[in-house]
């Protein structure tokens, strides 16, 4: 008797506990829902119709089966396949500056808190130095007549594929802060009695890093791997609206750009609500990959 | 380490700094030039300095800046400080549906959301003022704070709130008085990263703050220089003035930021 009193007191506690949980999770949930969920389900429904914005016509999945056959659409994919060339590049150059970081020579926090500095920049500062930099009167042609090799004049930004270039290093750049902290993280936590263990053993300091070092910064390499492909597929919109405007030509619109200039420079709401989906089912699938990828070594 | 290896490391890093500080270097020097002398002629001058209070409503826009922050980071706080301790310590069947719903939103990218979402905001009337803007950026950054939130509520030991339930305390008063000063770490680190990213951002604010005289000031560098017309020295000067507030708070909470940066990859 006096036990069933006791349970029913515990599942009246636990349901109370959970209303509670309910009521305490409902705003963000409604919130998220209505302004990201409800959208993302528009986007959807929006891009098999004709809409300028105000007023929409349906068509059908047949506007996606057209885009497919768009060239500039695949010029445009072309555009990010290319970019995500500059992921491994983004990833090394920062995984080698936390290595010399953590040598922790005289002055190692200096230099931290400098490499970390562009991070608190917003990117369209970073493209309009860039554009100075890159530009024919620009600085990377004076540096390179001060070293002597003035034969060599660049002018990236008047190319297509120079432009594009010129994107992906100050892309690069722009990721360094961030991947450098990733890395430098993962370093502290190192467990360097291995190190030791390895040295007395006659490892070299390469195959110590590559053997020891390496394996165990596998987590913080993953990480940035995936942080580095989201950034390269959603987060290139300043730098592309700063230093090329997309051009020349289609040279640097990337999917995430092609949204926005479909929809505000050409009217085409609908075009602009399928491409930016096109981009979610992207960004979904290589979300499901990562985690297949992941729990399959598990 | 040997001498060798520590002088050329030391070296090595030096090189670097120089380059990964270049973007200031770069607007320090040039926007002590006129436009004259940005074109090449000697000297320096305070006249684009000058030329920026006029050119630009500069005071206006930081202000904005600071508006659309504070308004977007107290809703983040608000809901995600709630839905974090709702799914961390008082969960029920449909705890684990609820986080994958929150969190799942996370991987919805801006631009595939924001053609809808420019209309359904245009259609309530909110692209003139602040609101469109605030909403939107909550709406964003919900879903990490709430990530974060939750996994920091996780690391409070059940046996506090039970004890604090038994001595009569009922859950919101649990929540206010003993979760919510333990999460102020989580807290800080919320406010650094979604302070620095809202700041940073030219999108949300280019399409949502459609009034210019509410535009933040990264939006209103972005739309100058988007139309090539004002001189560089002047657009260099507004970027350092855009650059110092963020670079404060970076400086200052530097730790609950490589904290809130590396909370994704888990224990």
């Amino acid at each position: 008797m006096a036990s069933t009193k006791t349970a029913n007191k515990k599942s009246a506690l636990t349901r109370e506990r959970g209303r509670s949980g309910i009521l305490f999770g409902a705003p963000a949930l409604i919130f998220v829902t209505l302004f990201l969920g409800v959208p993302i389900l528009q986007a959807l429904y929006y891009s098999m119709t004709k809409w300028n914005g105000l007023s929409a016509t349906w068509i059908g999945p047949s506007t996606f089966v057209k885009e497919f056959k768009n060239p500039i659409f695949w010029r445009v994919m072309q555009n990010n396949a290319l970019l995500l060339l500059a992921v491994p590049v983004a990833i090394l150059i920062p995984l080698g500056i936390a290595y010399l970081l953590n040598e922790r020579v005289a002055g190692w926090k200096f230099f931290r808190s400098i490499y970390f500095l562009p991070t608190a920049i917003s990117w369209v500062v970073i493209g309009m130095v860039a554009i100075r930099v890159f530009a024919q009167e620009g600085v990377l042609n004076q540096l390179l007549r001060a070293i002597g090799l003035g034969f060599i004049k660049t002018d990236l930004l008047s190319s297509e594929h120079g432009a594009l270039l010129a994107v992906a290093i100050t892309f690069i750049y722009s990721m360094v802060g961030t991947n450098t902290m990733i890395f430098l993280t993962g370093m502290a936590n190192l467990d360097i009695s291995l190190n030791e263990a390895a040295r007395i053993d006659g490892a070299g300091n390469v195959r110590i890093f590559s053997s020891i070092t390496l394996p165990q910064l596998k987590r913080f390499i993953q990480f940035s791997f995936v942080i580095t492909v989201i950034s390269a597929f959603t987060a290139l919109f300043s730098l592309i609206f700063v230093m090329t405007g997309g051009g020349p030509g289609f040279g640097t619109t990337t999917l995430e750009f092609f949204v926005y200039q479909s929809a505000f420079a050409k009217g085409d709401f609908g075009a602009g609500a399928m491409l930016g989906f096109i981009l979610f089912v992207i960004m979904a699938g290589l979300g499901a990959a990562q985690l297949a990828l992941t729990r399959s070594k598990e | 380490m040997s001498t060798f290896r520590k002088v050329f490391t030391f070296i090595s890093m030096g090189i670097l700094a120089v380059i990964m500080f270049y973007p200031f270097t770069f607007m320090i020097e040039q926007s002590l030039k006129s436009k004259e002398q940005f074109l090449g002629a000697p000297g320096h001058s305070f006249a684009s300095w000058q030329k920026l209070f006029t050119v630009m409503p500069i005071g206006t826009q930081l202000l904005n800046s600071v508006i659309v922050c504070f308004g977007a980071i107290a809703i983040i706080l608000i809901f995600s400080a709630f839905a974090g301790f709702g799914l961390a310590k008082l969960t029920f069947r449909g705890t684990p549906y609820f986080f994958l719903g929150i969190v799942g939103a996370m991987l919805i990218p801006l631009h595939s959301i924001i053609i809808p979402a420019y209309v359904n905001v245009s259609k309530l009337n909110l692209l003139d003022g602040y609101w469109g803007a605030i909403v939107m950026y909550a709406a964003l950054g919900t879903p990490f704070a709430t990530f974060l939130m939750t996994s920091y509520f996780r690391g409070i030991p059940d046996e506090i709130i039970e004890a604090s339930v038994v001595d009569g305390l009922n859950y919101r008063g649990v929540f206010r008085r003993i979760a919510l000063p333990l999460a102020f770490p989580a807290i800080a680190t919320v406010v650094v990263l979604q302070f620095i990213q809202i700041w940073c951002d030219l999108l949300v604010g280019l399409l949502f703050l459609q009034d210019p005289m509410k535009r933040t000031i990264t939006v209103g560098l972005g739309a100058l220089s988007a139309g090539r017309t004002t001189d560089i020295p002047v657009l260099l000067a507004g970027s350092l003035v855009s650059a110092i507030p963020a670079i404060i708070i970076y400086l200052i909470f530097q730790r609950q930021l490589v904290a809130g940066l590396t909370a994704g990859i888990g224990k």
